[in-house]
């Protein structure tokens, strides 16, 4: 995956991360919604409970939000300067850089807006504003507690006159509401009523005072009063005109239904009650802030918090973001220079940046697109080196080959003229020279034929089948064939005792060792010695052969292992390309060096590990 | 500050003031096939509660109530669950608080109380509310309730909500009626 395709994938992350909080957020809130509409609480209520709720849970789920990115930013930081990653070191200190560069005016101005805030909502529910409404709403009270002592008072005085009459007889229930309207005239109220327990009896209503009609007082207002002796109501009257305060007196006896009770009222005027009201209502209101206060102070302590996070997440990220713009290019071209040092020149560093670091990257590709270039031109050179200098090593086999087999030739024509000249001068001597020139052309033609039958072997030889193979027993096997060859030459071999047993072609490599012993024992003069070694070295097989003889001349050393070359003037010339042949097959090598103090020695590597 | 003087100062925030509410006295009559609830909740009008219902605002006591069968080896097993939620609305103007009863979301009684002791027994006596239904319950096993009182939230801390409740209540063992002939 590439930086892009990363870089999209974590865009993906973000938007899915944000907008599942934004969704649960929604289902929260509509379920709330649902959970309070469903208890019947007025719609007002249930719109302030939600918006609290919405503030206090997209508060928390973002202050939640905010911190988890800015520490998972932070320990991927840590983990990465951990594991020493390219440019870590520099997005630490650019985000250290940051983040410490807003810490401290965000914490101050963190703890000024909470203080501010404390400041504050200590002013709101304190002085003046707390007494002021608690004393408007107490004169509102009294008034109203006033009002309704005064009907009480009526209502007790109606209650003894009341007490005297016989409420079953019409005439006195006539006289009943006359009395009252003088009554009610008399103590100034607007509303004198008459019930026996809950049954109504008598009433009159001042139709100046706005009652259009006889309000209905509550059953429960009976009951209470004819239980207790008194009871107050504060009713909204028909028309929602004013507040009606009643009274009810009452003698509280054994049975309620009997009980006499007497209802007095006065309309407040609207304008009267609806200022009263205000400030009951006020205070009221200024109590339910003061409920609140602990959860808005909350909320707001969250929403400052949030930001202080939200800031300080700002600054995480655009440290990051700097340190990526810089760090990025520079990890592209660090991955590039460490492709390119591995051979791959084709690659390019695709970064896009319209800065120094683009002009550096475009520099570095020209650069690679260069040594590519380079590259191929020289493989190309090489090739034709390598072809020029095969053609030339045929060039020279062919030559040998053609004086090895002009070698035997020369014997064979001369011996065939011999016989021809005997035989045209009917020479007694004929038949011995026949005899003698078929010998030296058996021979010779015998010679020829070893020499296509080795070159024949060298050509078809077959592909190395490597086995496990005990090497020290090998190497003793081939020594022992020489053990005493060459009177004064000592041939002696030595194997590392820990390498123990080694892949390769046991009857390959036997036969290299032993054309390599046979020219190096053929080379050295008595007294002289030969050594054979083996051992492990850098993870590969080293074979050494050296012997004490005169050496190699500089100019024989390159030209070696090419067949049909020898400096013995003698041979097939190719038991030294039979083994370079071999262990260019086991997937080795083969040099020569000068020995020291004196001869030529040998070394092969080979692969410890069979190859795949 | 050292290390105990912060965490006595801590637990002293998290402590709350005053004895806590709990749930008494909680005592269940079998009528017919209903089971009735009675109870008292002690210690629960305190200040806060108390200056809430004054401001106006809604307050709510929910009661949460457990029908179990009682198992003497393992766990009790629970039959069902209720929720009596007492509200009271205070009206500044009239002095008079409104108290309704909801049993699982249906309105079940309504009062108008104006004393202050008045609103806090209506709010904290509960006298034979029939909690659950017994029909269909086998008459040999033996069932008991549990109750208890949640008070709404308070702030831990300044600023963690957490819901206040008291502990659980049991009532005596009872068995449902047995069927009619």
């Amino acid at each position: 995956m590439d930086l892009r395709d990363r870089l999209l994938r974590h865009r993906k992350d973000t938007r899915l991360i944000v907008g599942g909080l934004a969704l649960l957020l929604l289902v929260l809130a509509a379920a709330f919604y649902l959970l309070q509409r469903g208890r019947d609480l007025p719609a007002v209520l249930v719109a302030n409970r939600l918006l609290l709720f919405v503030l206090w849970y997209a508060n928390v789920v973002l202050i939640l939000t905010v911190l988890f990115v800015l520490l998972r930013n932070l320990f991927k930081l840590a983990v990465e300067r951990r594991h020493r990653v390219l440019g870590s070191k520099f997005k630490t200190k650019l985000v250290a850089s940051y983040i410490g560069l807003s810490l401290i005016p965000v914490l101050l101005l963190f703890l000024l807006a909470a203080e501010l805030l404390q400041g504050s909502f200590d002013r709101w529910f304190n002085a003046p504003a707390r007494p002021v409404l608690e004393q408007g709403s107490a004169v509102a009270q009294a008034l109203y507690r006033r009002v309704e002592e005064d009907s009480l008072r009526a209502a007790g005085r109606v209650l003894a006159e009341v007490a005297a009459l016989d409420l079953d007889s019409p005439a006195e229930r006539t006289a009943l509401a006359r009395r009252l309207r003088a009554l009610a005239a008399e103590h100034g109220v607007d509303l004198l009523a008459v019930y026996e327990g809950t049954e109504f009896v008598q009433a009159v209503v001042d139709p100046r005072a706005g009652l259009p009609d006889l309000p209905e007082p509550g059953r429960d207002l009976l009951e209470e009063a004819a239980r207790q002796g008194r009871a107050l109501r504060r009713q909204a009257p028909p028309g929602g005109r004013g507040r009606l305060l009643l009274a009810a007196a009452a003698e509280p006896g054994e049975r309620l239904e009997l009980t006499t009770v007497v209802v007095a009222g006065e309309l407040l005027e609207p304008a009267l009650a609806g200022r009263a009201e205000a400030l009951m209502q006020g205070e009221q209101s200024f109590r339910q802030l003061e409920v609140q206060k602990d959860d808005l102070r909350a909320s707001h302590f969250l929403i400052f918090l949030m930001m202080t996070l939200l800031i300080l997440l700002a600054s995480s990220w655009v440290g990051l973001y700097l340190a990526r713009r810089v760090t990025v290019p520079i990890l592209a071209l660090a991955e590039g220079t460490r492709r390119i040092s591995g051979g791959e020149l084709s690659h390019r560093v695709e970064v896009e940046a319209d800065d120094e670091l683009g002009v550096l990257v475009s520099s570095f590709n020209r650069m690679t697109a260069e040594l590519e270039a380079s590259r191929a031109l020289l493989e190309r050179r090489t090739e034709e080196l390598l072809e020029a200098r095969q053609l030339a090593a045929w060039n020279e086999a062919a030559r040998r080959l053609a004086h090895e087999i002009k070698n035997p030739l020369t014997p064979i024509r001369l011996a065939a003229e011999r016989v021809l000249r005997k035989h045209r001068a009917a020479d007694p001597g004929l038949g011995a020279a026949i005899e003698e020139g078929v010998e030296v052309i058996v021979r010779e033609v015998g010679t020829m034929q070893a020499m296509v039958d080795e070159f024949s072997r060298y050509a078809r030889m077959p592909r190395p089948r490597p086995v496990r193979v005990d090497l020290g027993k090998l190497v003793d096997e081939t020594l022992h064939l020489y053990r005493g060859v060459k009177p004064g030459v000592a041939v002696e071999g030595a194997v590392a005792p820990e390498l123990g047993e080694v892949w390769l072609d046991p009857e390959q490599i036997k036969r290299a060792l032993i054309n390599l012993l046979d020219n190096a024992v053929e080379a050295t003069a008595p007294p002289g010695r030969v050594e054979l070694r083996a051992a492990a070295a850098d993870g590969h097989l080293e074979i050494r052969v050296a012997d004490t003889g005169p050496g190699i001349p500089q100019e024989s050393k390159e030209k070696l292992f090419l067949p049909y070359y020898s400096t013995k003037g003698r041979g097939t010339g190719l038991g030294l390309a039979i083994v370079h042949r071999i262990v260019t097959d086991h997937q080795g090598t083969i040099r020569v060096e000068d020995n020291q103090p004196q001869g030529a020695v040998f070394t092969i590597e080979l692969p410890l590990a069979p190859s795949p | 500050m050292t290390r105990g003087a912060a965490l006595v100062w801590l637990l002293l925030l998290l402590a709350e003031g005053g004895p806590e509410a709990s749930v008494s006295n909680l005592q269940v009559a079998v009528d017919g096939e209903r089971a009735l609830a009675s109870l008292v909740l002690r210690n629960a009008f305190d200040g806060a509660l108390l200056a809430r219902l004054q401001s106006g605002l809604p307050t709510a006591i929910v009661y949460r109530f457990e029908l179990l069968r009682d198992r003497k080896r393992w766990f009790d097993r629970g039959v069902a669950e209720n929720t009596l939620e007492v509200a009271a609305v205070h009206d500044a103007v009239t002095q008079e608080t409104t108290v309704n009863y909801r049993l699982d979301g249906k309105l079940i009684d309504s009062r108008t109380v104006r004393e202050r002791p008045a609103i806090e027994r209506a709010m904290t006596r509960l006298e034979r509310v029939p909690v659950f239904s017994l029909e269909g319950l086998p008459h040999g096993q033996r069932l008991l309730v549990r109750a208890r009182a949640e008070l709404g939230t308070r702030m831990v801390l300044g600023l963690v909500p957490a819901r206040v409740a008291t502990a659980w209540a049991e009532s005596r063992k009872f068995r449902p009626p047995a069927p009619a002939p």
